[in-house]
């Protein structure tokens, strides 16, 4: 079996048999809740990367687009009795077209410019979470009783709850991934280099921009549903500003244009957090300052971009260059 | 001699400024073409009108014969131009390979739906031509380094191997040779006119007169946004408004 097969069934059976093996060895509630939030900010990351990692354009209102696809299936779900099948894809497709909508007029922006757009429209989607009472409910939050029912099947064990976001995220990842590393990844990396260079080779700039934004806001959508499925209970807090910096930190921390060092940072800025539970509040600060030492000494990341193209191109056989000197093709 | 490029009256102020004026010239097809002219003779200015980066305030540019004023860059990138940049602009942060790559996929097309299914012919061709333009430049050891790691005479060529990967009609290099030692631009030369030789119309935009009085077939001199010499190159050599406008410029 060749080393790209087998780290591929490694990590399968990491998510879909090792996870759930410790998991049921601990029987708790509370692990299984870790694990599928875990998953779920891997999503987010995974989505944040393709736009700001790859694409270059930072990106500071990412949260409020998984709070989109949140309430429309908490709303759905809640109201319309539309369950996780219809849901979840509505859920995606909401919060894309709202990034396309937003996309139009911000995406001619100069990259700092841009940032205080997306920042303004974070925060323009919260306050509608928080105040159109008669949609959202306003502070109070949107409860979903209705369970997670999979094409007719009740999926309410802990570990069947596990299995289908963790499938749900991992597709996910599956797509983002190819898009980064595919030479559609390329051409979203040229605009991060060198936009008006990448526009003389023919690349129209603005129509890519707008891909990546819409494709990375269907994927947080995907996730705000799988948020609203899993936990039972969406509020306006759960979407701040300071979730669209947690996720945008964990891009950051794993390295920039890196996915892997995406999903290693989210995996980190979850987990640990929950790890130190036991030393009470002042856990908040160590995460803060690994945090500052991991930008601080390993400024490219975790996992730098370098270090994971060649990773998903030796290692994944994703490459276009096998062996030096062999003429590798872009996607096998 | 068909032209492949045609310039009709062309002129961009700025303010006050007439950086280029009233220019009337034409790149014939397979022709190695030179523009030249002191600092601030508004040669890069004339090169971003034909390019669509900056759109002319009046006048007309035509290429093959298809008028493309105001076009945006990419569109006209994709009839067939293809321009380096005066001031080295490769992909820093991208591998070598990944920066050719970028070249040939502007004008091949990707998609994110292609990029996820059935991408592989175009995939395939994307990877046949860089690799094609990566030895072309002698450039292929280097596919998996760093472009902001090269050298920077290999950045150069990697500029112009890029430019090729989009398999132009007309190539245009802006000031190719500045900052290269004389052996650098005597081989660089040499390159070019390889290029021109197969078959590819070349343009020269250059302050440095050595390499484009060497290798250019043509010549049109530009001082102060104006149009004043445009001949072989013999002719423009002895012109004594040419000779007056870099002898009295600040070159």
């Amino acid at each position: 079996m060749s080393k790209s097969r087998l780290i591929k069934l490694g990590l399968i059976i990491l998510v879909f048999a090792l996870v759930p093996a410790i998991l049921v060895g601990f029987d708790k509630g509370y692990y299984y809740q870790i694990a599928t939030i875990a998953a779920i900010f891997m999503l987010l990351a995974a989505s944040l990367h393709l736009v700001t990692g790859v694409a270059g354009l930072l990106h500071l209102g990412h949260a409020a687009l998984y709070g989109v696809g949140a309430y429309v299936a908490a709303i759905l779900g809640a109201e319309y009795g539309i369950g996780f099948t219809i849901g979840v894809p509505l859920a995606g497709l909401s919060a894309a077209a709202i990034a396309f909508l937003v996309a139009l007029p911000t995406m001619r922006l100069m990259s700092i410019y841009f940032a205080v757009a997306t920042l303004g429209i974070g925060q323009m989607l919260f306050l509608i979470f928080q105040n159109w009472v008669g949609l959202t409910k306003g502070p109070n939050g949107v409860m979903l009783f209705s369970g997670l029912n999979l094409f007719g099947f009740e999926i309410d064990t802990d570990l069947g709850i596990y299995y289908v976001v963790a499938s749900i995220v991992a597709l996910s990842i599956l797509v983002l991934n190819r898009l980064s590393h595919s030479y559609y990844g390329n051409a979203l990396r040229s605009l991060r280099e060198d936009d008006q260079c990448a526009s003389a080779m023919g690349i129209n700039v603005t129509v890519m921009k707008i891909q990546a934004f819409v494709i990375s806001s269907f994927f947080a959508g995907i996730a705000g549903a799988l948020w609203a499925y899993t936990t039972g209970y969406i509020s306006p807090n759960d979407f701040q500003f300071s979730q669209s910096i947690l996720i945008l930190t964990m891009v950051v921390v794993g390295g920039l244009g890196s996915l892997p060092g995406a999903l290693i940072g989210a995996l980190l800025l979850i987990i640990l957090p929950e790890m130190l539970r036991s030393v009470g509040d002042i856990r908040n600060i160590i995460v803060g300052v690994m945090m500052f030492g991991a930008i601080l000494f390993l400024p490219k990341g975790l996992f730098g971009e370098v270090s994971a193209l060649n990773f998903a191109r030796r290692m994944l056989g994703q490459g276009w260059a096998a062996k030096k000197g062999e003429k590798g093709i872009g996607w096998k | 001699m068909t032209a492949i490029l045609e310039l009709d009256g062309l002129t961009r102020t700025f303010g006050g400024l007439r950086a280029v004026d009233n220019v009337t010239t034409q790149v014939n097809q397979g022709e190695l073409f030179g523009l030249i002219g002191p600092n601030g003779a508004g040669k890069t200015t004339l090169f971003n009108l034909i390019s669509g980066f900056t759109p002319p305030s009046s006048g007309e540019v035509r290429f093959k014969g298809e008028r493309i004023t105001g076009l945006s860059a990419h569109k006209i990138a994709h009839k067939g131009m293809s321009r380096t940049f005066q001031n080295l602009r490769v992909f820093p942060n991208m591998t070598v390979f990944d920066n050719i790559s970028v070249g040939a996929l502007g004008m091949i097309g990707v998609g994110p739906f292609s990029s996820l299914w059935g991408g592989k012919a175009r995939a395939r061709e994307i990877s046949e031509r860089s690799w094609e333009m990566l030895e072309k430049v002698g450039l292929a050891d280097h596919a998996d380094d760093l472009a902001a790691n090269l050298s920077y005479g290999k950045r150069k060529y990697l500029e112009i191997a890029r430019a090729l990967a989009m398999k132009p009609d007309l190539l245009i290099l802006d000031e190719p040779a500045a900052g290269m030692n004389d052996s650098e631009t005597t081989e660089l030369a040499e390159f070019i006119t390889d290029l021109n030789k197969s078959g590819l119309t070349v343009m020269l935009v250059e302050h440095d007169m050595g390499l484009v009085m060497g290798i250019c077939e043509r010549l049109v001199v530009l001082a102060s946004g104006q149009k004043i010499a445009d001949d072989v190159p013999k002719v423009v050599r002895q012109d004594p408004g040419v000779l007056e406008a870099y002898l009295g410029g600040d070159d």
